[in-house]
């Protein structure tokens, strides 16, 4: 057996040595994970905003977006396959999926929030609904949403590495064939990138959430 | 003016919280509602603005019912402060009070110069401006709340418990200084309390209210000099004398001053309420000059301040 260091020596020289397709396989990574996230955000933000003005939906609604997260991803994604074909396009539908919970719940949870004085003395000089609702509701809950968004992103990061196994590509790719040929240095190699990833996005994240007014007080993860 | 024209309130569940009441708050006047908790005050102040639907009767703001007009304009011509404030805290202390002018579309210059004018009417520097309010005390964040309630010069205010949750020497200060502000706008002010000494001394008149009812509707004076019930003059409590020396001003009793009086020890402002005056001649033990613009206007002994409590106080055993 080799001792560790030499082990984590290869491996960084793997990196060193692989630098154009890992680059390559991040960016298709990305690609995908991105593409999930942004139509999760335009799918499930409103969704938490109507789940908060019409709250007998919430429970069921959460519900079931709870469920759909404790489906393992590799039982989703063959599932998905007979409805949407293989490819990148079964990852983004289950990526999607997976951001249900995070965005509605967070969402809900951050209008609902909202200091209820505030709410108060907003109708009490005259904002409409909607003014209430844009101007006061949203932008008080957007450090809990935010905190959901990041929460979902890095999820995704994480789950399109296993879509690589169904054809999607990305980082998996390199992890699954360093698996099949034996190759340790690749499939530890291609995991820390992909770990870096996840990291550099949330902490990239919580940078932004911080800065929105009164992000710094909530720090739910 | 607004009129309160046998304003009921009857939830859905059958609870009648306000009950008939019905007065008129002349033009420029402040009237307090009082009572202990639960009375109906607050709901009958939020009747006004129509965040409480009146379920009977009706409400009449310079002869037209409230309820002719579109809620969202007519609220947004009322001034609303509420006891917890509820400022944005997302939004700065400038875009705090220029909510309401911003919502009804003025420009950048015209809520700027707003925002100016209010800083200094409220006392606060124009550095807060920028700042947020989770940067300022509990003093600072209700004179904030006010203005931001009289950013779009409304001419009615309504106030719910405005000091309620500061302490009591902010509280004092900031009464102090909303009276000087009142003074000098011409608003008509609705002001919810539950302290009667608050009520005695920001009210020119002073709305009783007991379970949705109005028990009694008069000018602090009166309702210290003749309590229409038991009730009154209990919630008014035991140093109700002391009370109305508190109400009554130093212009009001003074005699004129003899000729070649000068102004003496520490003279009275015409201003000064009978309870400072009384206090600074038992501990001078002399009569004072009262003394406006430098000028000697008048005298007070300690006979014409005793005359006074006296007064009252046989017309209150006469009830």
């Amino acid at each position: 057996m080799k001792p560790t260091l030499t082990i984590v020596g290869d491996t960084f020289q793997w990196i060193l040595d692989n630098t154009d397709s890992l680059l390559e396989q991040t960016i298709q990574h990305l690609n995908v994970s991105l593409t999930s996230v942004f139509i999760a955000l335009v799918l499930w933000i409103p969704l938490g905003l109507f789940v908060h003005e019409h709250e007998e939906f919430a429970p069921p609604v959460i519900g079931t977006a709870g469920m759909i997260l404790t489906l393992p991803s590799l039982a989703l994604l063959p599932l998905l396959i007979p409805v949407v074909g293989i490819g990148v396009a079964p990852a983004v539908v289950a990526l999607v999926l997976y951001s249900a919970l995070p965005m509605i719940r967070n969402t809900f949870t951050g209008l609902d929030e909202v200091d209820e004085s505030m709410i108060r003395a907003g109708r009490g000089l005259g904002m409409t609904d909607r003014e209430l609702l844009f101007k006061v509701k949203i932008p008080m809950a957007l450090p809990v949403i935010f905190a959901g968004i990041r929460q979902a992103a890095v999820l995704v990061i994480g789950i399109t590495t296993i879509a690589a196994f169904f054809g999607a590509g990305g980082l998996g790719e390199a992890i699954f064939a360093g698996i099949r040929l034996d190759y340790p240095r690749q499939v530890l190699g291609a995991t820390i990138v992909v770990s870096a990833l996840a990291i550099a996005t949330d902490y990239g994240l919580l940078l932004v959430q911080r800065s929105l007014p009164g992000g710094s007080l909530s720090d739910e993860s | 003016m607004i009129e309160l024209d046998n304003a009921t309130k009857v939830y859905g569940d059958g609870t009648v919280a306000v009950e008939d009441v019905s007065f008129e708050v002349e033009e420029g006047e402040t009237v307090t509602l009082v009572g202990p908790s639960g009375c109906g005050k607050t709901t009958t102040m939020t009747m006004v603005n129509r965040l409480t639907e009146i379920s009977d009767g009706d409400i009449r703001i310079d002869g037209t019912s409230v309820l002719d007009q579109d809620p969202i304009e007519l609220r947004r011509n009322i001034g609303y402060v509420i006891q917890e404030i509820g400022l944005f805290e997302h939004m700065t202390v400038a875009e705090n009070i220029s909510i309401v002018p911003d919502l009804r579309g003025w420009s950048d210059e015209e809520k700027s110069a707003r925002v100016e004018e209010l800083l200094d009417l409220i006392e606060l520097p124009q550095t807060v401006a920028d700042q947020y309010p989770g940067n300022l005390s509990g003093g600072q964040r209700q004179r904030v709340g006010v203005a931001r309630a009289m950013a779009a010069e409304p001419d009615i205010i309504l106030m719910d418990e405005p000091f309620g949750a500061l302490d009591p020497i902010t509280r004092q200060n900031l009464q102090e200084e909303f009276l000087e502000i009142q003074r000098a706008l011409d608003v008509t002010i609705m002001f919810v309390t539950h302290d009667i000494d608050e009520a005695l001394k920001m009210g020119d008149k002073v709305a009783v209210l007991r379970d949705g009812e109005l028990v009694q509707y008069d000018a602090p004076k009166d309702l210290l000099g003749s309590p229409k019930n038991e009730f009154v003059a209990d919630f008014i409590g035991e140093d109700r004398v002391l009370k109305q020396l508190t109400a009554v001003s130093v212009r009001e009793v003074m005699t004129a001053p003899k000729d070649g009086d000068g102004a003496g020890e520490r003279p009275l402002s015409p201003e000064e309420s009978l309870k400072v005056a009384l206090q600074r001649i038992l501990q001078d033990g002399s009569p004072k000059m009262v003394v406006e613009n430098g000028e000697v206007v008048g005298r007070l002994t300690e006979a014409d301040v005793a005359a006074v409590a006296g007064a009252r106080a046989s017309e209150v055993l006469q009830q």
